[in-house]
């Protein structure tokens, strides 16, 4: 019960901090939206009407994966620049317990850009969107931010003894975007990356999300992605201590 | 004479050192090498799911689109850094040459942006398995360079906002985006909105990727040499936009006195 | 000076009640000063002390700790150094005392503290916070121990005063029911009430570090760590900081604090231990650290222009502790303390050649002793 009102509470409070930093916020809209209107400008030369849709809903959650990886590694820096990472640290609570509600913030922050991307398709490209199954849409978007949330709290949990851990979350905003299928389907990739972006919790939130919009199976895509969320919540919680503990030893936890 | 020339090569490599420090293998490999080949891959796929252009254009496309990435960041970094580290006073009120002192902070930012874009190329020519004659590769070469060039005097503008505006990652995340989207590198330009083909004809990247991909097909130096002296002149205009603009927010900032704020 | 001098061991200077002319009058009885080398023994955290018996419980032990950090230099060709911030601290703080850790900057206060409150390992030597053992029981150590640090960060300034001390409270199980009451209770008691819902972003450095303070004692720790807490502070705000700082004591809680600052020290600690590149240089009660002192004298010498072999030559004196350096204006003051034997000729004498004005000699301050304990000798 505790532990639940501390992941609550975190999570509304860190949602507060991030939602009032305004910089942080135009630019989690905007970034993945430069991408997705080259992607809707490239599929727009293909004249496929479906196509466009399918890499609407993809690239709405772009979105939501890149305010996790890319403010991730940041938020941890910005925690420990504000000198507050060392009083989590320093506090009884298990740490994991008080990473996981900042990272699952932060996908939420990409809610925003969802959004953005979505209204931006339909109004300027034209893109319609009619949802098959609309709860399970509505449905499959909050797993989908939770999900990626708990693969950004395994990247905090690096971040925490890695102090330019951050530049590898900067890194893995593409690769998942490409991994993962959001743009591009994965049938077209080589065969090897298949067994990759099955481990990967985002493959099948993008799946949920555009099979509960255009029709399909969206419930057995659902509990894979929230499947793989639980899985990496998890392996964080067990290895948050130990990293820590690395922390602790190599004195990562303060600026210099 | 040789005091602006020293002010140009010293001063330009110390402040670089000083400032990068934190550049370690950690930070350079995922930014630098990793990212750049992803955004290739990323949009070679696209471009295959939909039967659009060959991989070629979108390996040279993206490859000389990346270079700005160090160009914009750094410059911005190096501007900025030096405020907060409270240098950029003292350095403003130097008697050296001006042009010399940011010409010469210029130097590694090109070269580093030249890097990682023969980088990208390489990298994204091999993975993708695409055919380059080997005679294309000096002039191509050239090419990366001058595009860089002309980032780079982008880039200078960029830190002249940053220096204004006092987050530059906001500024540097945006130009890389808007010249992702214009300037020809993943949709060819007579696909794109009569207005944006207008402005990319003015942004840096936009004549050196034409060059480019020219030369990739079997062009000589020669055909495109009119594509390369417009993307150094467009950039040497932006680079005097930057000075000029820098010159300006100093004299405002030292009315101010916000040259020196965090 | 080599090894740590430890003030105060005699017994003639320890158990002195009073306070010390000149200095603010305590609040509260001094206590009998008692060594602190005796064992840790667990004990409830009530605390509470006459157990009946005589052995001391140290609440805060640490035993020989070492911590080295490791840095790397140059661009190209990465050389990693290693740094002993800290090489070898001992000392023990007892119940109910405010124990002071003096020392510039530096010196490795911070990162003693740090092993202390368990966000660092120590590289040797061990340490307990009552009785558990910071490395293997860390958790239990959080628990129970309070954090503070000086300066404007610790707080997530774009939330109110109120969301940080629930936030905190949160993470420190303050139980829910207790949690509206206590954080109110503690904006009282720090003179925030009425800020509460304000953005921290908009407090003074006075004001956050007061909150700072609070959010230290959200869970009623028994054991308090303050780590320079009045850095920054407007003379004002420090003083009633230092005010609520000595109140935590009266309440009955155990205080380790870090600080620069030697009247702080002075004033506010029951006994001091002055710390000085990595190591413990002195330890007693602040009577007892001025009463070593008294003893002396200090000269004064202005010189213009001097030789570093002459300041060895001094140094070198018999009945001379230190000589320091001090530039002043065109010149340079040499601060010399000696063991109060008239020795102003002899000093003079290994002066000649050099220019020297004036010279004046007077009672040794605190401050004497701190600088020549703390600077190379």
């Amino acid at each position: 019960m505790r532990t639940a009102r501390l992941l609550l509470l975190g999570w509304l409070l860190q949602l507060k901090v991030m939602m009032r930093s305004a910089f942080n916020g135009v630019l989690s809209v905007v970034w993945p939206m430069f991408f997705a209107t080259t992607a809707f400008f490239m599929y727009r030369a293909g004249r496929d009407e479906a196509t466009l849709v399918y890499a609407s809903l993809g690239a709405s959650v772009m979105g939501i994966w890149s305010a996790t990886s890319t403010s991730a590694s940041s938020v941890l820096q910005r925690e420990r620049r504000h000198g507050t990472l060392e009083l989590l640290a320093a506090a009884p609570a298990n740490f994991a317990y008080i990473l996981i509600p900042i990272s699952v913030a932060m996908s939420t922050i990409g809610l925003y850009s969802m959004i953005a991307t979505l209204l931006w398709g339909r109004f300027v490209f034209g893109i319609e969107l009619h949802l098959v199954h609309p709860l399970l849409f509505v449905l499959a978007v909050p797993v989908t931010i939770a999900s990626v949330g708990a693969l950004g709290f395994l990247l905090s949990v690096a971040c925490v003894r890695y102090r330019s851990a951050w530049a590898l979350g900067n890194a893995l905003e593409y690769p998942v975007w490409l991994i993962c299928g959001f743009l591009v389907p994965l049938a077209l990739l080589p065969n090897w990356v298949g067994p990759i972006s099955w481990v990967l919790a985002p493959t099948f939130g993008v799946r949920a999300i555009r099979e509960a919009a255009l029709g399909g199976t969206p419930v057995a895509d659902l509990l894979a992605c929230a499947g793989l969320g639980v899985a990496y919540f998890g392996a964080g919680i067990l290895l948050a201590d130990h990293v820590l503990r690395l922390a602790r030893k190599s004195a990562a936890l303060q600026l210099s | 004479m040789t005091y602006p020339v020293r002010v140009f090569f010293v001063g330009g490599l110390l402040s670089y050192r000083a400032l990068f420090t934190w550049l370690t293998p950690w930070i350079l490999i995922p930014t630098f090498l990793v990212a750049p080949i992803f955004q290739i891959l990323l949009f070679a796929y696209i471009g295959r799911s939909a039967n659009l252009q060959s991989d070629e254009f979108y390996v040279v496309g993206n490859a000389l689109q990346y270079t700005s990435l160090p160009c914009l960041f750094a410059m911005a970094n190096m501007l900025g850094d030096e405020r907060w580290s409270q240098t950029l006073g003292i350095l403003l009120s130097s008697p050296a040459s001006r042009l010399a002192l940011f010409l010469g902070r210029s130097l590694p930012v090109i070269l580093n942006g030249a890097l990682v874009g023969a980088f990208g190329f390489v990298a994204g020519t091999l993975i993708l398995d695409v055919h380059v004659m080997a005679s294309a590769f000096a002039p191509l070469a050239l090419v990366i360079l001058v595009t860089a060039v002309s980032c780079t005097g982008l880039g200078l503008v960029n830190g002249a906002i940053g220096l204004r505006v006092r987050e530059s990652a906001v500024s540097s995340n945006i130009l890389f985006g808007f010249l992702l989207v214009m300037c020809g590198v993943n949709v060819p330009l007579d696909e794109l909105p009569g207005w944006m083909e207008a402005i990319s004809s003015v942004l840096p990247l936009t004549h050196g990727i034409e060059a480019a991909r020219e030369l990739a097909d079997g062009a000589s130096l020669g055909d495109v040499s009119g594509l390369v002296a417009t993307e150094l002149g467009i950039g040497v205009v932006w680079a005097v936009i930057g000075c000029s603009l820098l010159r300006f927010l100093e004299v405002e900032a030292r009315r101010r006195a916000t040259l020196e704020s965090s | 000076m080599s090894g740590g001098q430890s003030l105060g061991h005699a017994p003639a200077a320890r158990g002195r009640s009073g306070h010390v002319p000149g200095t603010v009058p305590r609040t509260r009885p001094r206590r009998h000063a008692r060594t602190t080398t005796r064992p840790a023994q667990r004990r409830n955290a009530a605390g509470g002390g006459g157990v009946g018996s005589l052995t001391i419980v140290a609440v805060i032990e640490a035993r020989d700790l070492r911590r080295t950090y490791k840095t790397s230099t140059g661009t190209f060709r990465r050389r990693s150094l290693e740094v002993e911030a800290v090489r070898g601290v001992t000392f023990g703080v007892e119940q109910g005392e405010l124990f002071g850790l003096l020392g510039p900057n530096g010196a490795g206060k911070t990162t003693t503290i740090k092993m202390l409150i368990t966000l660092l390992i120590p590289t040797d030597g061990t340490a307990s916070v009552l009785g558990f053992d910071v490395v293997k029981d860390a958790r239990e150590v959080r628990k129970r121990i309070g954090y503070v640090f000086g300066g404007d960060r610790g707080l997530y300034d774009r939330l109110s005063g109120h969301d940080n001390l629930r936030y905190f409270a949160e993470l420190y199980a303050v139980p829910p029911r207790e949690q509206r009451p206590r954080i109110a209770e503690l904006f009282e008691l720090v003179g925030l009430s009425g800020r509460e819902k304000e953005r921290v972003e908009g407090y003074s450095r006075g004001m956050r570090q007061r909150l700072h303070i609070a959010r230290g004692l959200l869970h009623d720790p028994p054991v308090v760590f303050l780590d320079e807490p009045t850095i920054g502070v407007d003379p004002v705000g420090a003083r009633e900081l230092r005010a609520t700082i000595a109140q935590l004591v009266e309440a009955g809680k155990t205080v380790l604090l870090t600080t620069h600052y030697m009247f702080e020290a002075d004033q506010l600690c029951d006994r001091i231990a002055v710390i000085a590149r990595g190591e413990i240089v002195a330890e007693g009660t602040p009577a007892a650290l001025k009463a070593n002192v008294s003893e002396g004298g200090v000269v004064e010498v202005e010189v213009f222009g001097i030789e570093d072999a002459s300041v060895e030559r001094l140094r070198a004196l018999e009945g001379v502790h230190s000589v320091n350096v001090e530039p002043r204006e065109q010149a340079q003051v040499l601060v010399v303390q000696t063991d109060g034997r008239e020795l102003t000729h002899a000093l003079l004498a290994q002066l000649d050649g050099a220019q020297v004005g004036r010279v004046s000699a007077r009672e040794p301050t605190l401050e004497d002793a701190y600088v020549s304990l703390v600077s190379e000798s």
